[in-house]
């Protein structure tokens, strides 16, 4: 008895590959990788409505978009400017609960009679000027990776240069969020302090994944796009 | 003609394949071999980040759309593409000229004027 091996689909096959190989934000990649299968399923089409079997159609269409291997370094590039761009944003997003974190321990702070609280309330507020510098950094990378990048090369240690960003502003937000939880604990204005320890312990949460994402997508090998940074 | 060749030109003609209206990333690759007459040689996967960065520097807009039970994702010119691709195009024949002007002069090399 001979065993039968079930052919598997070429493009299947091959998505998966490219799918694997790739690392970014999710939405970016799952539109990149849906767009390859719909482009290799039109090359599909155009063979086998010039006659050709789906298989040696759907090898001929793998072979002409270029291997895998060939690919993923230049869409590597791509998705990890996504990547940084999106913790960038994320950097970004948390100016308001620094400013908000910033206003509480204020406000706490003016009738404070520890000591051990008016350290953790110094602590927060240098922290939080640690991310406000991260946010400006988030803010010229934004820049730099989008409508500037026509006319200015996009630097290739920048990603990484946002993932370390990110990665000091979810650290100081992290232990800002320490600092202001003893701060709450001691301190006569809990309320308000144990609220902006929240909004520091948010701030972190959103950045934290993102920038480790970052680290990751700007260790990768990259090489430079066709035409990118030549204007 | 080989890939390389292409290198630093993808925009210009990515841009320019678009000029006329909005395609989807195939429809794009067709229409780069047709109007090169089959001449220039692109791997069919090198041209999705290329789109990807321009529309990331805003001259390219793109969005799904549904034909029958497939969805494509088309890419269309943005008013950025547009001037950008203007300027490609006079910077392209400044070079041509240049190029041209010292492959076949017009007075014969050693002739003294």
């Amino acid at each position: 008895m001979s065993a039968v091996t079930p052919q598997t689909d070429p493009i299947e096959d091959y998505v998966s590959s490219l799918a694997a190989a790739l690392h970014g934000p999710a939405r970016t990649k799952a539109r990149m990788v849906a767009e390859v299968r719909e482009d290799l399923t039109d090359a599909v089409s155009e063979r086998t409505r010039a006659g050709l079997t789906y298989q040696r159609a759907a090898d001929q269409a793998v072979r002409e978009f270029g291997t895998a291997d060939e690919l993923v370094v230049s869409w590597q590039r791509e998705l990890t400017i996504a990547q940084a761009r999106h913790t960038a944003r994320a950097v970004a997003l948390t100016v308001p609960f620094v400013i908000a974190c910033w206003y509480l321990v204020r406000q706490a702070g003016h009738d404070q009679t520890w000591e051990l609280p008016r350290t953790a309330q110094l602590l927060a507020v240098h922290l939080a000027g640690v991310s406000a510098a991260a946010a400006l950094l988030a803010a010229v990378a934004l820049a730099a990776t989008g409508t500037l990048a026509r006319w200015l090369p996009t630097p290739d240690r920048l990603p990484l240069t946002v993932a370390w960003g990110g990665t000091v502003a979810s650290v100081s937000m992290a232990v800002a969020t320490l600092a202001l939880a003893i701060a709450a604990a001691l301190g006569t204005d809990w309320l308000l302090l144990a609220f902006a320890g929240a909004l520091a312990a948010t701030s972190h949460a959103l950045v934290a994944g993102s920038a480790r994402s970052c680290r990751r997508c700007a260790r990768l090998p990259v090489i430079e796009a066709p035409g990118a940074g030549e204007r | 003609m080989r890939q390389d060749a292409v290198r630093g030109h993808l925009d210009g003609l990515l841009l320019a394949v678009l000029e006329p209206g909005p395609l989807h990333g195939y429809a794009i690759i067709t229409a780069v071999q047709q109007r090169s007459g089959g001449a220039l040689e692109l791997r069919t996967g090198t041209i999705y980040p290329a789109l990807n960065r321009l529309e990331r520097i805003g001259l390219l807009r793109s969005s799904w759309q549904s034909a029958g039970e497939r969805r494509r994702r088309c890419y269309e010119l943005t008013e950025a593409g547009r001037r950008t691709l203007a300027s490609e195009r006079t910077a392209w024949q400044e070079f041509t000229t240049a190029i041209g002007s010292v492959l076949n002069p017009v007075t014969p090399p050693g002739v003294a004027t």
